[in-house]
């Protein structure tokens, strides 16, 4: 039974460290990730999403159902979790916060280090991109 | 009977700095300290940059060219033991463009390396920090149609070393300080140095590391740790064992040490020390040594500051032997179970403070601990 239970216990988003049975739960999936970089630094462990509130696409179901594509899955996040470029002459989003990402890769089994890994692999064959700092979009 | 009343942020009061007096009302921190996110920036020099911070413990490095990394603040820096056996430290930056060089690396996963290279231009340097080698493309200007060979500048070995971090030890404890010129960490331990070297702490591994995350201010959870007028009524399965009455707060210059006296009928025949008691000392500013005396083992915190409302608490468990018995599996959970019951009292202070009714709080006469750190607080702000 992990030990912490921060904020409310209906928060959207939870992530346990099974080493040291430790739980974080937050209103934002990307907050998760900056917990995840935190206990890394200070301990090596990986940390796995529990509890992620996403609302699926067809298209990222499609995505998760078929294949660990991390790109994939970036694409189909971008139609519901994309920031709008408002203000900008630019096509597409800024990009699905990565913590987003990583909540629906654990759909997939994959743990927050895991899908950090992937997110790295891909990036360095240029099929993701971050139009801004921890936002993911597919090129 | 003098009275003392507590100022609240209600247009009247006015806050002071921490009197020396602690019957003084304005014996404590205002209450800024612990919500202000300046506050936070300015820690990370004034305390965290001038005073000696824990950096790790030796024992997880036993070979040449194990290194394990530690952020302090915004310093990363590599912890290393060099090949005469000492142990280094060194900013984690290359002295060619700047570039970090090692990945993050905890001390719970050390790593090992001959030399310390940088991937970027690979720019590599010795155990003792020196510039080792560089490529060819750095003795040469081939590309440069502007310069001959002979005008490139031989890069000296020492004085293009990795900058080196003032580092020091406590029995196995590694110490940094990041000042130009600090003072001598005996200076700052004081007793709590010939007290810790005189005991076996080196005979005892890392067996485990917990990490917590906790939604207050370090020095909420600092003043939590350094006093037990809260143990009665919240730690009641701890306390069962201990003459709370009998105990003793003992405060030095920058540590001061926790004395729980166990009752009679306590079997501490465990402990690593002589007294029929638990310690715990709490070295300034963010390091504590706990010596519970009911387990032949020791443990560590670091409580580092995440931002103004957040820490980690780095919980850090010793034993003779790393793999734990069921016995010691059993100790870290009761330590586990009291570090819970402590992060609900302290986090709830925080939610206090940070409503903003406060603006100054008060201490009690068996604070004395907490005092002291909330002076040290004050002292090393004025700098």
């Amino acid at each position: 039974m992990p030990y912490r239970t921060h904020h409310s216990r209906s928060a959207p988003f939870v992530a346990t460290c099974p080493d040291c049975e430790i739980e974080r739960s937050s209103d934002s999936a990307t907050e998760l990730v900056a917990f995840y970089r935190r206990h890394h630094r200070h301990t090596g462990h990986d940390i796995v999403v529990t509890r992620a509130d996403l609302e699926f696409s067809a298209a990222v179901t499609a995505a998760l159902d078929a294949s660990d594509d991390v790109a994939a899955v970036v694409d189909g996040l971008d139609a519901r979790y994309g920031v709008d470029k408002h203000d900008s002459i630019e096509s597409g989003t800024d990009g699905v916060p990565i913590g987003i990402v990583v909540a629906a890769m654990s759909e997939r089994g994959f743990t927050v280090g895991e899908t950090l890994e992937a997110i790295a692999g891909v990036r360095m064959t240029g099929a993701l991109y971050e139009p801004r700092d921890d936002h993911l979009a597919a090129f | 009977m003098p009275y003392s009343m507590t100022r609240w942020n209600n247009g009247l009061d006015e806050v002071e700095q921490v009197s020396a007096d602690i019957t003084d009302e304005t014996n404590a921190l205002p209450a800024r300290y612990f919500t202000d996110p300046s506050v936070h920036e300015m820690e990370k020099e004034k305390v965290f940059g001038r005073y000696w911070v824990y950096a790790g413990h030796a024992n997880c490095i036993p070979e040449a060219g194990d290194y394990f990394t530690r952020t302090i603040g915004d310093r990363e820096i590599i912890v290393l033991r060099n090949h005469d056996g000492d142990i280094q430290a060194f900013y984690n930056v290359c002295a060619h463009r700047g570039s970090a060089i090692v990945e993050e690396t905890p001390m719970t996963d050390p790593d090992n390396a001959r030399r310390i290279q940088c991937p970027y231009h690979l720019w590599t340097y010795d155990l003792d920090g020196d510039l080792a080698s560089t490529p060819r493309s750095f003795e040469e200007a081939r590309l440069n149609p502007d310069l001959e060979d002979e005008d490139v500048p031989d890069l000296d070995a020492d004085s293009n070393s990795l900058m080196d971090v003032h580092s020091d030890r406590i029995g196995p404890f590694v110490f940094v300080n990041f000042a130009a010129d600090p003072m001598p960490l005996a200076e700052q331990a004081g007793k709590l140095k010939s007290e810790l070297e005189s005991l076996p702490l080196a005979e005892y591994e890392l067996a485990q590391r917990i990490v917590s995350e906790v939604e207050c201010n370090w020095k909420v959870f600092g003043g939590n740790y350094s006093e037990c007028d809260h143990c009665q009524a919240n730690h009641q399965d701890w306390v069962t064992d201990l003459e709370l009455l009998d105990s003793e707060l003992e405060v030095n210059d920058y540590h001061w040490v926790l004395h729980y006296k166990h009752r009679e009928d306590v079997d501490d025949e465990m402990r690593i020390h002589d007294e029929h008691e638990a310690q715990f000392h709490y070295f300034w500013p963010n390091f504590t040594v706990n010596m519970y005396g009911t387990a032949d083992g020791y443990g560590t915190y670091i409580i580092d500051p995440i931002d103004e409302e957040r820490f980690q608490l780095v919980a850090d468990y010793y034993f003779k032997d790393p793999e734990l018995t069921d016995e010691e599996e059993q100790f870290i959970r009761t330590s586990r179970q009291l570090q819970e019951e402590d992060f609900e009292l302290v986090e709830r202070q925080q939610r206090g403070l940070k409503s903003g009714a406060i603006a100054q709080a008060q201490l009690g006469p068996n604070e004395h601990t907490v005092h002291k750190l909330h002076r040290l607080a004050q002292a090393a702000y004025e700098v």
